[in-house]
Formats: structure tokens, C-alpha cells, sequence
């Protein structure tokens, strides 16, 4: 077990005109579970793959404990991978796939099936031992995928969507499995998931990448609360935030009738990037009802009935900034207006997010 | 569950798929009607030189003595089987197609493998590498007959005089193995691309997957790589063993069976029975016999092929 960190490493694809992943900076604690997340293409396999030595790291150092491994092949790193595809080797059984690793490692024979049985114990694997990978069901494969990484108790765990492959409710079960395992290991581990849900229930801290470069890295709850820029606010969370860009007049942004004031702060940062817009945004979470002269007369389009939840899609009447997309609110189960219906919300003092229109940058 | 009420009266019934509709037997005809020429067509193009043979392997026949022709039962296996021309022409056909084989295989091996890689110009190394395969194999023996073979403007020897080697007579002193190099150059494009297209069917993923488990490149050739290969080489070891055992061209045109019996193979016996013995009988049964010791290869061979199909998900 050891700590890993990234320090400025970046990597250049022959032929591509940017760098899928520039300039990476992140330092994992020992037993860590890092997270990284993003859009599809914005580098994490990139970066994963870096790590463990199958991509090459065009430009600055990775560390894992006090080693630099920048150059070193992926064998020699200490680190297991589990793909999303499993890549099990076809013709070993799962004991030998399990145990191909240590095999390779010269560990002796019966520590080696000691350690073997040990995995398969922990995964619920033993009665499968002597099966190949095809005779056995995606969530097994998945298990055998997993067990691979264990038997080698290495220094870090790297899992590139490992779950992507299987079915949603085995997707959930499977999640928080992986979750306890790893705590349970205390084996730092950098996971890879395009999911933010997966993301924010099985991370320690979360990182977020867009376009190769990091945007954000921090406790699902720091990600949560204080989203560093605007496209962090709206990729984490679901539904998404909803943000707006409003003109910004005397320290306060028009919205429809009404003025919201702006923090000092806002202003002032405001004031330097010269710009007399602003973007504001809320989550539908941070949405109340109220009484008919409050909030923002809103026409409601679509009643979404979760059971749990109720999300309303509309447009505020009267706000033409608010135009466009409809905004979503989350409101209580026994309050459910129907689709046509004038609602008043407002949204919780406190709860909402500004960022400049310009950078994208988190203002206070 | 509420619906297991439902369900009830139709369990006892149980469901199963709808039987095919009868067609009549005109509707039938009316089908099958024009596949008739196709398959007659390809009934006599393959099945009559057949019965021909079986008919001929069961008569006295030779065509210099018309007057000795009749049934003859099975009297020619026996000559055939008894022949000891024909018992050395079996050994030499496996022994040249044996060796042929396994070198042109561990030839392709090897080059598919470097094919394998990324490198300048491969295309063009592909093509070469290849071209041996396309050549006509007539065509092919009389280039190695006269370029490489020839004792003294061939290329062998004078390749070899560069290491001071004195000249040799390839084909006189060395006949088996100047075929088996022959035959060697000419089939190792067959095996290198069959292997190749087992390499490439291979899942980058999983060779990643070998390299983070720290396996060097020996160990994943030989734990991974030709685990998954090994259905593509049987195959073509045994579509390759098909057709050499068939190999004629090169014996004609190069050493004519010769010297002695040395590279007389079954093919060239029994055209030699055929055209120099005019034993039309004799020969007829000899060619039944290899017809049938191929079939039991070929059946080994396509069994190989159906389980290709069935391999990995
Ligand atoms: N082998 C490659 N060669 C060139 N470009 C690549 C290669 N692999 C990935 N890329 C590019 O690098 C970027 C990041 O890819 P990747 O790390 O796979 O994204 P993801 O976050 O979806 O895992 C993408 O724009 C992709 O097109
Ligand atoms: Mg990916």
C-alpha cells in the first residue's frame, strides 16, 4: 500500500493537436479511493492507463509510495488492473487466472493457492475454481476480474468502469461490494466511471476531468456544495443544476420582476473581469413551494413522480433570460401540482451558485 | 404474484412453437427445381471421375495390352498395397510432407509475428512475404531449379561461397531436402497467414492485462498467445498437410522421382504408373488409396474448423 501522485503529467496521442490529458496534478493518500470522473473521451482511461504504465508519460512524473515509476514497465509497478471488458485469459481456469500473476511473480506454489483460495473466499468465488471464464455469467466474470487484483495484494488498485458491463441493479449491488472490499483492503485504489452517481456514493475524494485537464478534486460533499466551476456544478448532481447567465445591474442580478443581490465578493470579482453578466445557478433540491405573492411564478410543463421525489419541469413567467431549457425543481410528494398549473418557488437562501460568465469560475 | 391466477388455465396447456405449414409435394418440386442443374452439374464434376476411378482400380487394365482387360476384384490393392515402390513413395510423401510443414509453420510463426508489430514499411514486407503463395508452383520449381538449385550459377551456392562452402550439387546429393526447402519457401506465406489473422483476433485488452501481471514477452507468447493460437495452427497444419501431400509440380519438373526412387512421391507414382507403365488399374487403385487416407485428414480439419467457430465468446 502506498500513496500515489500525478505531478503535472501529460500525455500526447501521436497525430491528436491536444494533449488527452495535460498537466495533471493529484496527490492520493495511502488507502485512498480516488474517483476519477468526466464525460466520455475527457481522458480518465488515458490517465489510468499512465498510471499503470501502458501509456506513456509524454511530460512530467508519476510516484508510487517514494518510487518514480514514470518510465518503469507496467509489470514492475506493483500496481492491478481490472478492465471493463475483465480481459480474463480465456483458456486458465479461474483459479489459474488468479493465480497467473503470483505465477509470474515466482511466489511458491502453495502460497499461491493459499492466497488463491483466500480471494475467492472473500469474492464468493470458491465453487467456480476450476471453471473457464465462459462458463460463467457476466457479475462472475466481474468477481474473477476483481479477484485477480486482490491475490496480488499490490500497492494500488486501478479499475477502469468495471462495472459498465453489467446490468443496473447488479451495477448497484456490485458498487457498494467494491466499496466495502476496498476499505476493507485498505488498498489505495483509482477508479475510473463516467457515472457521477457511481462516482460521488463510492469515492473518498472524487476527481473531475474536462478535456484532459482536472477541473476539480474533492470529497463527494465538497463537490457537492461548492463546485469549483461551472461545469462541475452541472455534471455533478442529478438532475443537473440549473444555471442561467443574467445581466448584472447596481450589484444585482435581474431576474424577471425581481432583483437578486449579489455577494460583495461576486461584485468585486465581477468588476475585475470587467463584465456586467453573471451566471447564476440552483440545484432542484434547493427549491421550496411558497405562498402566491413570493418566489417566481412558475408554468409547469412536466410532473415527474419518482415516488421518492417529484421533479417539476417549467418556464418562469415574465423572466425572457430564464427562456430556453426548462428549469427542474424538486419538491415534496404532497404538494404535486398538475401539468398546466401556476407554481410559486423560490429558492433557499444560501443555496445558490455564482459563477463568472467568462471562466467559468466559482465566485463567493 | 396476481398473476399466477391468470396464468393458471394456460399452464396446463403448455406452449410450444407453431408447426411448420405442410407444402405439397408439386409446392416442393416447384422449389426445389432450380437447384437441379447446380447440384448435377456438380455430381458429375466430382462424383463421376470418382466412380470412374472405383470402376478402374477393379479391372485389369493396361493400356499397352488390351487383351488381358477384365474384372479384376481387388487384386490391384493387393499388388498396390504389396508394391514396395508404392510403400517407399508413402514414406517419402510423409516425410516431405512432415518436414515441409513443420518448418514452413515455425517459419510462419516467426514471421507472423514480426508481421505482428508496427514497423516501416510493413505493407511491402507483407507483400513480399506473401508473393511465394501467388506464385504458379510449376513456375516456381523451374525458378529453383535453374536459379537456386543449379550447381553452378545457382544462387544457394554461390550464397554459400560466400562463407567458403565448395559447390554442391543440390538436387543429386541432397534431393529430399532441396523439395522440402522448395516446398518450405513456398508454404510458409499459407501458415504465416493464418497465424496472423489468429494474432490479430487477439484481444489487445488481455495482453495489457498479462503485461500489468508483470508477464515478459516470452511468458505471454507462451501462456497467452499461442494458447489462443493454437486452434488457428492445427488448422493450418492440417489444410497445409492437405495439400502437400499433393505436391507434384516441383518432383516433375525437378527431380523426376529421382535420383532413383528418392523423392518419389504418391502423386508422381501413380503418374508414373498411369503414363510410363500405362497401368491404368494399378494406378487407379493407388489414387483410391490416398483419396481415402486424405479424407480421414480432412475430417480431422474440418472438425478443427467447426470448433473455431465455437471458441471464445
Ligand atoms: N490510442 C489512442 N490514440 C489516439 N488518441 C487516443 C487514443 N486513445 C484515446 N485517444 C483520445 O484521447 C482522448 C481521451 O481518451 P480516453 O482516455 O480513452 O477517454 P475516456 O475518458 O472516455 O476514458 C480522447 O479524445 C480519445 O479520442
Ligand atoms: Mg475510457
Amino acid at each position: 500500500m502506498a500513496t500515489v501522485s500525478y505531478q503535472q503529467a501529460t500525455r500526447f496521442y501521436p497525430g491528436a493537436d491536444a494533449p488527452a490529458v495535460d498537466g495533471l496534478d493529484i496527490d492520493i493518500a495511502d488507502g485512498e479511493f480516488l474517483v476519477l470522473v468526466g464525460p466520455s473521451g475527457c481522458g480518465k482511461s488515458t490517465s489510468l492507463r499512465m498510471l499503470a504504465g501502458l501509456e506513456d508519460v509524454d511530460e512530467g512524473t508519476i510516484r508510487i509510495g517514494d518510487r518514480d515509476v514514470t518510465g518503469l514497465a507496467p509489470g514492475k509497478r506493483d500496481v492491478a488492473m481490472v478492465f471493463q471488458s475483465y480481459a480474463l485469459y480465456p483458456h486458465m481456469s479461474v483459479a489459474e487466472n488468479m493465480g497467473f500473476a503470483l505465477e509470474m511473480a515466482k511466489v511458491p506454489k502453495d502460497e499461491r493457492i493459499r492466497r488463491v483460495r483466500e480471494a475467492a473466499r472473500i469474492l464468493d468465488l470458491e465453487s467456480y475454481l476450476d471453471r473457464k471464464p465462459k462458463a460463467l455469467s457476466g457479475g462472475q466474470r466481474q468477481r474473477v476480474a476483481m479477484g485477480r487484483a486482490i491475490v496480488r495484494e499490490p500497492q494500488a488498485f486501478l479499475m477502469d468502469e468495471p462495472l459498465s458491463n453489467l446490468d443496473a441493479k447488479l451495477r448497484v449491488s456490485t458498487r457498494s461490494q467494491i466499496a466495502e472490499l476496498q476499505r476493507r483492503l485498505g488498498v489505495t485504489t483509482v477508479y475510473v466511471t463516467h457515472d457521477q452517481v457511481e462516482a460521488m456514493t463510492m469515492g473518498d475524494r472524487v476527481a473531475v476531468l474536462k478535456d484532459g485537464v482536472l477541473q476539480q478534486c474533492d470529497t463527494p460533499l465538497g463537490l457537492y456544495r461548492r463546485p469549483a466551476n461551472a461545469f462541475v456544478a452541472g455534471f455533478i448532481g442529478s438532475p443537473a443544476m440549473n444555471i442561467r447567465e443574467f445581466t448584472v445591474t447596481d450589484g444585482h442580478a435581474r431576474i424577471g420582476e425581481l432583483d437578486v443581490p449579489l455577494s460583495r465578493a461576486t461584485h468585486t470579482q465581477l468588476a475585475r473581469e470587467d463584465s456586467d453578466r453573471v451566471l447564476l445557478g440552483f440545484r432542484p433540491e434547493s427549491v421550496e413551494l411558497v405562498g402566491p405573492t413570493e418566489g417566481y411564478p412558475v408554468a409547469v410543463r412536466l410532473v415527474e413522480e419518482l415516488g421518492a421525489d417529484t421533479y417539476l419541469y417549467g418556464s418562469v413567467i415574465g423572466a425572457a433570460e430564464l427562456n430556453g431549457p426548462d428549469i427542474v425543481a424538486r419538491i415534496a410528494v404532497d404538494h404535486t401540482p398538475s401539468i398546466g398549473d401556476t407554481v410559486h418557488l423560490r429558492v433557499r437562501p444560501g443555496q445558490e451558485h455564482a459563477f463568472s460568465p467568462v471562466t467559468g469560475v466559482r465566485l463567493e | 404474484m396476481s398473476t399466477s391466477l391468470a396464468a393458471a388455465p394456460a399452464a396446463t396447456s403448455r406452449r410450444r412453437a407453431p408447426e411448420p405449414p405442410k407444402r405439397t409435394a408439386a409446392e416442393r418440386w416447384k422449389r426445389r427445381g432450380p437447384l437441379l442443374p447446380a447440384l448435377l452439374i456438380t455430381i458429375l464434376l466430382t462424383q463421376l471421375p470418382l466412380l470412374g476411378t472405383l470402376y478402374y482400380s477393379l479391372r485389369s487394365q493396361n493400356l499397352l495390352r488390351p487383351e488381358t482387360n477384365g474384372f479384376a476384384g481387388l487384386s490391384n490393392y493387393a499388388t498396390v498395397l504389396g508394391d514396395e515402390y508404392f510403400r517407399a513413395a508413402v514414406v517419402n510423401t510423409l516425410v516431405l510432407t512432415a518436414s515441409t510443414v513443420v518448418l514452413s509453420m515455425a517459419l510462419g510463426i516467426a514471421f507472423a509475428v514480426l508481421l505482428d508489430k508496427k514497423f516501416l514499411g510493413r505493407g511491402v514486407v507483407r507483400t513480399l512475404l506473401i508473393t511465394p503463395f501467388l506464385v504458379m508452383p510449376a513456375a516456381a520449381a523451374l525458378l529453383w531449379k535453374h536459379a537456386m538449385f543449379n550447381p553452378l550459377f545457382g544462387m544457394l551456392n554461390w550464397l554459400l561461397s560466400v562463407f567458403g562452402v565448395d559447390k554442391i550439387d543440390w538436387v543429386s546429393q541432397f534431393p529430399m531436402p532441396s523439395i522440402v526447402l522448395m516446398l518450405t519457401w513456398q508454404w510458409t506465406p499459407f501458415m504465416m497467414l493464418i497465424v496472423l489473422a489468429g494474432l490479430q483476433s487477439q484481444s489487445t485488452e488481455i495482453l495489457e492485462a498479462a503485461r500489468v501481471d508483470g508477464a515478459g514477452a516470452w511468458a505471454t507468447f507462451r501462456r497467452i498467445t499461442l494458447p489462443h493460437l493454437r486452434r488457428f495452427i492445427e488448422l493450418a497444419i492440417l489444410l497445409g498437410s492437405i495439400f502437400v501431400v499433393q505436391t507434384f509440380d516441383p518432383i516433375f519438373l525437378i527431380t523426376q522421382g529421382g535420383p532413383g526412387q528418392a523423392t518419389t512421391n504418391l502423386p508422381f507414382l501413380i503418374y508414373q504408373t498411369t503414363f510410363r507403365a500405362f497401368e491404368v488399374g494399378e494406378a487407379a487403385a493407388a489414387g483410391v488409396i490416398v483419396v481415402v487416407g486424405t479424407i480421414v485428414i480432412a475430417t480431422f480439419a474440418l472438425r478443427v474448423i467447426s470448433s473455431l467457430f465455437q471458441e471464445e465468446t
